[in-house]
């Protein structure tokens, strides 16, 4: 029986738990990593299929991931099954959590939006009076992301908005397309700001830990990893009040087992780290663990159709491409009924039309997808949600995963904050759309459920106090030095931005703290 | 028994010799039995790794068999089908909703979804029906095309992608109309005309087997669908 202990334990192999890896094995520090799931293998687990083939011809199978809307029957095996890794919430308040189990985690599958938080969001309560400031600023993380957006060869073009915080950018110098100039003017008439998207390009597209962060860490000879073994808790030394030890149980047989470590790194994702931390009864003596759970708002948002595109007229000089509207509101000036902000998505399409914009149907409807086919242009929300300490999650004492791990409980819901908010952000869109010379087809001003944005944040906040937060602002537990917390949950405020490029950035940051606390000898 | 002889020499395996018959309680062999063997020299194992793929592309039922509809009634399936007739007629070379076998495929489909769904169907297409008669005096499967249109457009509506309607029967209209242009547009016989046209397959996609999936895991969709919370007080994996 092996009696070793090791230097760094890092739970979880996704973008935090893969930066984390790479910056301490490079710092010479030896890690194990642990994952819940398998390694993946997109040449032995894909194949191109038609739809028809599929045994549900394409449809979701029915209730199966109810509450993940971007799985379907041919991606359904990638997401966390809700049945085997339940969670629960009051059936009048849904909450989606949409996970991946992969080794790599959600980084093998995301979205690739990449944006800085700009100090409106980090020291949001300084500006508004409401919430918490975070203990860092923008000049804190700014060097952290420039180094960041270099690894993950973040495309993007520089507006000078402190709003939009500009960075270490492959330039985007593109030119727009017809529609898409059309609405920047329109948007410069009406003060509201349309800019280039920034997005991650990655190697072939992917910009995940498997490939940009992980064979890194490998190459250094110090990382190893377990995949198929999910951790169910985390243990304190009670002589020393230090994390000593993981008990995990293996996927597959169910065999139970457990691991001594020197430091433990936590990078589960936001939910999964707290309920580890929950379940462990470690880590909180604030009683701030669990609450200020928030993400973003996504769904509002509006479909038209760009009229000299219709009947065959679309050209790549006139249609495609995409843009994105930062925050606006509430900077300078105050909104009449909700504060902080929103973005606002932008896209062209040169591809057929939906036929749910159309109250149509058979060869009347016909007429209209062919007439309009190519001249889609749509917004949608990317909008703040307020922290608030009884949006919590906690753990559900009646109810277990498949590996008999009690499950969270998640309360929360949006509240006229978010709900005004996107109000006025599809008001805005309808008016810049017609400004431009649009024909709105299609609104929708209800958000999705919480979670959808999959950008949940919080519930382990960091602060300069031990009393009101769970973390400091290195991502170390006020209560266990060498617990370091360096997923999402470690945020005050969540923003309109996608989050990942800032848990890159303080998973590095982070990291970096913890091998210098480390060479001094203090973890 | 060649075969078996040769089969063991190569695994090096020795016979256990059988116990004398005696009325002591069995004990266990002190040796585990030996392993089965093959049928043939060698293990059939290797003449499998050694197949030559067969030319055989795999045929799904649909293009030679019908579905069993057996979820709906008689009249709410005949329902069904005028309404797939009227909302997707075969149009420009394609098949329209009958031909792709869209309304039994959703006989299926709603056969096997939650409660709330099959519902959501069944008051749905009673209504159509209902009214039908009494506007008509006749089934909805009975009716002109304009006299359906009379009860199915006051209902249409433009939605985004998540958000239906909420007005029950308008959600239903819209979900039904959305679900049988589904259930067309992804038909073998739908696939069929796209080629025939020169067109590329619009619906391949990459499908993700389950990876590595546990080996203790039960059949999702067996339940209700989950996260709600659980009335019962013991500890259950839900
Ligand atoms: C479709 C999609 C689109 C997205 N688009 C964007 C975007 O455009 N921009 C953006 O910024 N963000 C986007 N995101 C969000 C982004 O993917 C996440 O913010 C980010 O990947 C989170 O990384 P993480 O390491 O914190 O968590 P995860 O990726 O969730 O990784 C956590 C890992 O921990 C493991 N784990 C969990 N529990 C345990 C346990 N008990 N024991 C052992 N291991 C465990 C899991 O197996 C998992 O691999 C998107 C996400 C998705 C799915």
């Amino acid at each position: 029986m092996t009696d070793e202990t090791v230097d760094v334990l890092i739970i979880g192999s996704g973008h935090s738990g893969g930066m984390a890896a790479k910056c301490l094995t490079e710092k010479g520090i030896s890690c194990l990593m642990l994952n819940a799931g398998p390694v993946a293998d997109a040449r032995r687990d894909t194949e191109p299929k038609p739809a028809y083939a599929l045994p549900f011809r394409g449809f979701k199978q029915p209730g199966r991931l109810e509450h993940v809307f971007q799985s379907n029957e041919f991606n359904a095996n990638t997401w966390v099954d809700e049945q085997e890794v339940p969670y629960t919430c009051d059936p009048q308040q849904p909450y989606n959590w949409v996970r991946v189990r992969l080794f790599g985690g959600r980084s093998l599958f995301w979205s690739r939006q990449s944006f800085r938080l700009s100090d409106y969001e980090l020291k949001g309560k300084s500006h508004d009076g409401f919430g918490d400031d975070w203990p860092i600023s923008l000049s804190d993380l700014a060097p952290y992301y420039s180094r960041v957006e270099a690894i993950f060869r973040v495309r993007g073009h520089a507006d000078g908005l402190p709003q939009y915080p500009d960075g270490n950018f492959v330039p985007d110098n593109s030119s727009w397309t017809g529609c898409m100039q059309r609405f920047v003017d329109a948007g410069k008439k009406m003060g509201v700001p349309v800019c280039k998207p920034r997005s991650s390009e990655g190697v072939d597209g992917l910009a995940s830990s498997v490939n940009l962060l992980l064979p890194d860490a490998f190459a250094t000879g110090k990382l190893r990893a377990i995949p198929n073994v999910v951790v169910r808790e985390l243990r304190v030394d009670p002589k020393t009040g230090l994390v000593s030890e993981a008990h995990f149980v293996d996927r597959l047989s169910r065999r139970e087992m457990s691991v001594k470590a020197r430091v433990v790194v936590l990078a589960a994702g936001t939910l999964e780290s707290t309920r580890l931390l929950l379940n462990s009864k470690i880590g909180n003596s604030s009683g701030v663990m669990g609450h200020y759970l928030i993400d973003q708002v996504y769904g509002p948002g509006i479909v038209c159709s760009v009229p000299e595109a219709r009947d065959g007229r679309a050209t790549p000089e006139l249609m495609g491409g995409a843009a994105l509207i930062p925050r606006f509101r509430n900077l300078d000036t105050k909104a009449k009924n909700f504060i902080r902000g929103y973005a606002l998505n932008v896209f062209s399409s040169a591809h057929p039309m939906d036929p749910r914009n159309f109250a149509a149907y058979g060869a009347e409807l016909q007429k209209k997808l062919d007439s309009y086919s190519g001249s889609g242009f749509s917004t949608g929300i990317m909008g703040e949600v307020l922290a608030h300490y009884e949006h919590q999650v906690s753990i559900d004492k009646n109810v277990v995963d498949a590996w008999n791990i009690p499950v969270l409980h998640i309360d929360t819901k949006y509240t006229d904050n978010e709900f005004n908010m996107a109000r006025d952000a599809v008001d805005t869109s309808i008016e810049l759309a017609e400004a431009a010379g649009f024909e709105v087809l299609s609104k929708n001003y209800d958000p999705n459920p919480p979670g959808y944005s999959i950008h949940e944040l919080g519930t382990c906040r960091m602060g300069d106090d031990p009393k009101t937060s769970v973390l400091n602002k290195w991502n170390q537990s006020h209560d266990i030095k060498n617990l370091v917390v360096v997923d999402g949950s470690c945020f005050v405020s969540g923003g309109w931005q996608n989050p990942t490029m800032t848990i890159l950035s303080l998973a590095m940051r982070a990291s970096e703290h913890l091998a210098e606390q480390m060479r001094q000898g203090n973890v | 028994m060649a075969a078996s002889v040769s089969a063991k020499t190569m695994l090096g395996q020795q016979t256990v010799t059988p116990p004398p018959p005696q009325a002591a309680p069995p004990v266990a062999p002190s040796a585990p039995p030996p392993v089965a063997t093959a049928p043939g020299p060698v293990p059939w194992m290797r003449g499998l790794r050694e197949v030559k793929p067969l030319p055989i592309t795999p045929l799904v039922p649909d293009a030679v068999a019908q579905t069993s509809a057996h979820f709906f009634t008689d009249r709410q399936l005949a329902t069904l089908r005028q309404l797939s007739e009227i909302m997707l007629p075969p149009l420009k070379g394609y098949p329209g909703a009958i031909d792709a076998g869209a309304p039994e495929f959703l006989d299926f489909l709603i056969g096997v979804s939650p409660v709330d769904r099959q519902q959501m169907y069944q008051s749905g297409l009673d209504r159509l029906d209902a009214e039908a008669r009494q506007r008509f005096g006749m089934p909805f499967a009975g009716i002109q095309a304009s006299q359906a249109d009379e009860l199915l457009r006051p209902w249409l509506r433009t939605w985004m992608t998540d958000h239906p309607p909420a007005e029950p029967f308008a959600h239903f209209v819209n979900l039904v109309h959305s679900d049988i242009r589904t259930a067309t547009i992804n038909s073998e016989a739908w696939s069929k005309a796209e080629t025939a046209m020169g067109r590329e397959e619009p619906d391949v996609g990459l499908y993700w087997f389950p990876v590595d999936p546990d080996i203790h895991r039960e059949e999702p969709g067996r339940e209700a669908s989950a996260p709600v919370r659980h009335p019962a007080p013991k500890k259950q994996h839900a």
